[in-house]
């Protein structure tokens, strides 16, 4: 067991559970924060992307006893660092359709948006390499632009 | 990008902020949730209630209840679209909410109307979009009768527009929400009459995103997954990996003491106590049924599934384990073909009275595959003496709920099932086999809520994967057209689950239908195979659709006729809506232009669900160019699409659709197939079964030029998963000269120099 203090969407927590337990169980069964979801559990899927530090990472394989003193946003604290611009886009090009990765998508697309502000259509293609089973890519590179202020 | 085509402004005041920071779009969305996104409680109250589906709150807010959940197509905004047609309401303030399958079953089928009432979608099919449309305009008249009493005027003096309703001789207006309690009382003497579809402002012209985003994209939108109760417990589940085994040995003692470890339960097929009644499920129960395995229960999914890892289990795997790989599969279902006794699907004519001396034969086939909804499967359960809830992402409410009756055996006004939103379905949540396991782990951990987790790996190993189908076709060509004469094809399935051998894009397409081609005769056989078949988006048409469009390209290629001229030819006299298609698809990807070296077109077209009536279906023609690298790489570079539904309800929805089921089907052709390992399926996670991603996805152009404006307006989800992968395989052979006749197409060697 290890207990553990680290930052969620700018709020102080201590979890003290298994130190091996993923943070994206942490933040789910621990913390109820169920917006980071669980795809595949091989940071294969990228729908449990959060931002560690400030850097997009798959939280299936965080452990939590590598968390002390993390600072970390998730899905549900994204509008307040910045996201709200992205998740406007998204409703306003209707990108979801079921939506399950587009926690992923949106955590992801915000670091890139941070790291390239101006990106290429080859560092998009690189960069976000999230599953979609419905298909949504074309609408997130148009929206991931549309916020980037580069042309389609 | 079509967001900037459609303008929706005029329609979304929400969107009038977009790009500046916090969006009014957003912080409006919040006042009013567009979609109810914590499902449960016994049907809340959300205001005056109209009927079982519509309420109206005093702030105006309008709630429209909807049957059929929302698995990403939008089946639940498309409700409420309908009602907004005739209830002239103020869009911002529409939210939905899943009903009540109990309410349903208590008040005797109040939410049952037309084809498949309770699965995720036919939001529009001819009976449902009548009802929601007659909810909206009953509910505008009621509302004007009350204000007519409220002033003393003829309602006839009443106009209504935006949630207000006025009287313009004198001046007066009242919201809607100022006089709901009193119009939902209102009793009509006759129904009104429904708009005709020409008067139409919304439907059709209208494009408004999907209710549920601002929760989705804030991470609130709840899912099976994210289901909350106090006292839940977690499972981790494991069932037998070769179909049909059973669980012979474990031990429990090695892991109850593991932190958090409550229980270790068995799941027995036997102990499935039985409805006791009557039931009413959608598909029946055949295909839902328990398989033997094993669950921990613990405090957390974590524990859960680390202590499932570490319990001995020894398994009797049966008969199923005799089938060493997924060649002998597709081995038996050649032989069980070609013995010659298939039963006849399709007979014209007499095929051994073609006279041609050209002939064209192929040898085609799909593997098996695995929906791979990005939401494993999962339900929570909560089962006492006497009751069972259940909370559940079901594509099915229905067979959901009456799978929970026949697994418990208790009464069904006994038994509740919450719906939630779906993470993606595909045909594998329709069949309740996922809610009947939580149920049955439950049931032997009374009192509590129990959630049950499939791994991706579980999920993955037990599937009802897509039918792998083997095709055998052959065709003689009439010497003077290059038409075939006659063509012969016969079908074989792997998989014993019959509702899943689906003939549809092989025996009613139109080439063995319209008479063009005077002699066919096609035969179906089936194999029995103890993995489990099962739906998978657009059922079996997905696999018919690659081979009857690539052996007609193959038949144009040895005729000498370009595959598009070759496919108008056998349309003669056919619905001109699939010649507009082609055409339409063709002109998108500059057909017959010159291409370099490596490069190819090629173009295809089918029909879901009915292709051999006229004004049928949803007809989807797609043209794809790609190309193919000196290493044999395949790169799909432009995709354009062309489709006739009918009439459309939403563009931008319709839209979303065919992008989202062109790249499932391109996806599925280049690189999905899972193979078996002695009984067992070997790819279970994503590392090993690659979807499409950002990188693979080309310029996706959709056409509605083609739209015959018949008045249906067809389902949209599935048609196009069918026409892409011939298309690709049909531009594959036009840049390289090799056909492929099997997919995944980049298992093939196509290095060329």
């Amino acid at each position: 067991m290890a207990k553990v203090r680290f930052k969620v969407n700018g709020k102080l927590q201590t979890v003290d559970a298994d130190g091996d337990t993923p943070l994206l169980w942490v933040l789910r069964d621990h913390l109820g924060l169920t917006g980071t979801k669980y795809g595949c559990g091989i940071a294969q899927c990228g729908a449990c992307t959060v931002h560690m530090n400030g850097a997009a990472v798959r939280s299936c394989q965080v452990p939590l006893e590598s968390l002390g003193g993390a600072d970390l946003t998730t899905i549900e604290g994204l509008a307040g660092n910045g996201g709200g611009k992205l998740q406007a886009l998204w409703f306003d090009m209707n990108v979801p359709q079921c939506g399950y990765c587009q926690a992923g998508m949106l955590m992801a697309a915000s670091d890139l948006l941070r790291q390239h502000p101006k990106p290429s259509d080859d560092q998009i293609d690189a960069f976000m390499s999230n599953i979609c089973r419905c298909g949504t890519y074309p609408r997130i590179k148009a929206a991931i632009k549309r916020a980037a202020g580069v042309s389609a | 990008m079509s967001a900037g085509s459609i303008d929706r402004r005029g329609f979304l005041v929400t969107t009038a902020v977009v790009g500046g920071g916090m969006a009014l779009g957003l912080s409006a969305q919040a006042a009013v949730p567009g979609a109810q996104s914590v499902p449960w409680g016994p049907d809340a109250a959300f205001g005056a209630e109209f009927s079982p589906w519509i309420e109206i709150a005093p702030d105006d807010v309008i709630t429209v209840r909807v049957p059929t959940p929302e698995c990403g197509n939008g089946a639940m905004s498309q409700a409420a679209m309908n009602v907004a047609e005739e209830l002239d309401c103020d869009w911002s303030k529409l939210r939905v909410a899943f009903a009540s399958y109990s309410r349903d079953f208590a008040e005797k089928g109040v939410y049952n109307t037309g084809f498949l009432s309770f699965f995720s979608g036919h939001s529009t099919s001819k009976l449902r979009l009548q009802k929601t449309l007659q909810l909206g305009a009953s509910a505008r008249e009621r509302l004007k009768m009350a204000a007519a009493a409220r002033w003393g005027v003829p309602a006839t003096e009443i106009t209504t527009a935006n949630s207000v309703l006025t009287h313009a001789p004198t001046g007066r207006k009242l919201r809607y929400g100022e006089v709901a309690a009193q119009a939902a009382n209102a009793g009509l003497l006759t129904e009104p009459e429904l708009k005709p579809q020409s008067q139409w402002t919304l439907l059709g012209k209208k494009s408004p995103p999907k209710l549920n985003i601002p929760d989705i994209t804030h991470g609130s939108a709840v899912y099976g997954i994210d289901v909350k109760l106090p006292g839940m417990v977690h499972a981790a589940l494991m069932q037998c990996p070769v179909h049909g085994g059973k669980l012979k040995s474990h031990d429990p003692a090695k892991v109850l003491k593991m932190p958090g470890v409550r229980a270790v339960v068995v799941i027995d097929p036997a102990k499935t106590v039985g409805a006791k009644g009557k039931t009413a499920s959608t598909f029946g129960f055949a295909d839902s049924l328990c398989q033997s395995g094993v669950a921990v229960i613990a405090d957390h999914y974590w524990q859960a599934h680390k202590a499932l890892a570490a319990l001995p289990v020894e398994w009797d795997f049966g008969a199923g384990a005799g089938w060493k790989d997924a060649e002998a599969v597709y081995t038996a279902a050649r032989a069980k073909r070609d013995l010659g006794k298939g039963q006849v699907i399709r007979k014209l004519g007499d095929v051994g009275a073609a006279t041609g001396k050209r002939s064209v034969e192929g040898d085609y086939s799909t593997p098996y595959g695995e929906n791979a909804a990005l939401e494993p499967l999962n339900a929570t359960a909560l089962v006492t003496a006497d009751s069972a809830e259940v909370w559940a992402p079901t594509q099915d409410m229905s067979q959901a709920f009456w799978v929970t009756v026949d697994e418990t055996g208790l009464p069904p006004d006994k038994v509740s099932l919450h719906q939630t939103f779906i993470g993606g379905a595909f045909g594998r949540r329709g069949q309740g086999d996922d809610v009947r396991m939580a149920v049955a782990v439950a049931r032997q951990f009374p009192g509590k809520p129990v959630k049950v987790i499939w791994s991706r790996e579980e999920t993955f190993r037990q599937g009802r994967y897509r039918t792998p189908v083997v095709t055998k076709m052959h065709a003689v060509l009439d010497d003077a057209t290059g038409l075939p004469q006659a063509v012969t094809g016969d079908v074989g399935y792997a998989g014993s689950r019959a509702l899943f051998h689906m003939p549809l894009g092989f025996s009613d397409m139109p080439w063995f239908n319209n008479g063009v081609i005077p002699n066919v005769r096609l035969t179906s056989s089936a194999v029995p195979v103890n993995v489990l078949n099962g739906a998978f988006r657009g059922p079996c048409y997905n696999s018919h659709a690659f081979v009857v469009e690539s052996f007609i390209d193959e038949c144009s290629q040895v005729a000498g006729i370009d595959p598009l001229e070759y496919r108008l030819k056998l349309l003669a006299g056919w619905d001109k809506s699939w010649s507009d298609c082609l055409r339409s698809a063709a002109r998108g990807i500059g057909w017959g232009k010159a291409l370099p070296s490596g490069e190819g077109l090629g173009i295809a077209i089918s029909c879901w669900p009915v292709a051999n009536a006229h004004n049928s279906g949803t007809v989807v023609a797609c043209a794809a160019r790609v190309s193919v690298s000196k290493a044999g790489d395949i790169k799909v570079m432009q995709l354009d699409t062309a489709f006739d539904c009918g009439r459309i309800a939403n563009p931008d929805a319709v839209r979303a659709q065919i992008e989202g089921a062109t790249l499932f089907g391109m996806s599925v052709c280049l690189g999905e197939e899972l193979t078996i390992k002695d009984g067992m399926i070997a790819e279970t996670n994503f590392d090993q079964y690659p979807i499409a991603r950002m990188a693979d996805c080309p310029q996706i152009n959709v056409h509605f030029d083609a739209l015959s404006g018949h008045e249906r307006l067809e389902i949209i989800g599935e048609a196009a998963v069918g026409p892409v992968q011939p298309a690709i395989g049909n531009a594959i052979s036009a840049a390289t000269g090799k056909r492929l006749r099997q997919t995944p197409f980049r298992k093939a060697d196509l290095r060329w120099d």
